[in-house]
């Protein structure tokens, strides 16, 4: 059994469980690391709008990939998103998968966190525990 | 590989700061704006996300590269 440990930090309004990530893709070439909450509640990985930003991809790349774009509904708001198939999520030394993940092309907040959803726990078949009280969470993978 | 680990292991510390340095963020006027963490420290900061990632890019930094988070009033709610 993996046991992969997961922060619990005070983020408006409330703890929250996250993990540090790194997403990549050799086209278009995605190196990023984010901090994404886990979110039982999201049943897709969406990528917050700020950590798009952060990766400065050209009109060019997005264009390339505007095929695969999806209409997503968040927090009462809808963000147009562009799904990038067989990217790599990678946390630390754990463990290493892949995901079909999404990505916002327009969107007005740009405040929303990356949100790593069920289909990431459900890749892995991954338990989720989550004890806010004791600031404690974690992932357990069966080897 | 090694290069990764150190980048992420850079992000994960200077993301630990802000968090455990909300407060004085705030404190400092960094409510309602994008802060910019390195080595844990406030590099760069905006209203406006995209006008920092570019004075970023023009210090010369790699935005992809660092922790970045909306310092939010004490007291906001977001429900996600």
């Amino acid at each position: 059994m993996l046991r992969i440990p997961v922060e619990v930090n005070f983020f408006a309004g409330g703890f929250r469980p996250m993990l540090n990530v790194i997403l990549s893709l050799k086209d278009p070439k995605i190196f990023l690391p984010v901090k994404g909450i886990i979110d039982t509640g999201s049943p897709t990985t969406l990528v917050g709008i700020k950590d798009m930003i952060r990766m400065r991809l050209s009109k060019l790349q997005i264009k390339k990939i505007e095929s695969r774009k999806e209409e997503v509904n968040v927090g009462g708001g809808t963000v147009e998103t562009i799904k990038l198939e067989n990217m790599k999520i990678r946390i630390g030394d754990y463990l290493e998968t892949e995901l079909n993940i999404k990505f916002p092309i327009k969107g007005e907040n740009e405040k929303q966190p990356t949100l790593l959803g069920v289909d990431f726990l459900e890749k892995r078949r991954a338990k989720f525990y989550f004890n806010p009280s004791k600031k404690e969470a974690y992932l357990e993978i069966d080897d | 590989m090694e290069q990764e680990q150190q980048i992420l292991q850079r992000f994960q510390r200077d993301s630990e700061w802000f968090y455990r340095n909300i407060n004085s963020l705030r404190k400092k006027g960094f409510v309602g704006k994008f802060v910019a963490i390195k080595n844990s420290e406030p590099i760069a900061s905006d209203k406006n996300i995209t006008s920092m990632i570019e004075e970023l890019s023009e210090k010369g930094e790699n935005p992809s590269f660092l922790f970045i988070e909306f310092v939010h009033p004490e007291g906001f709610t977001l429900i996600l």
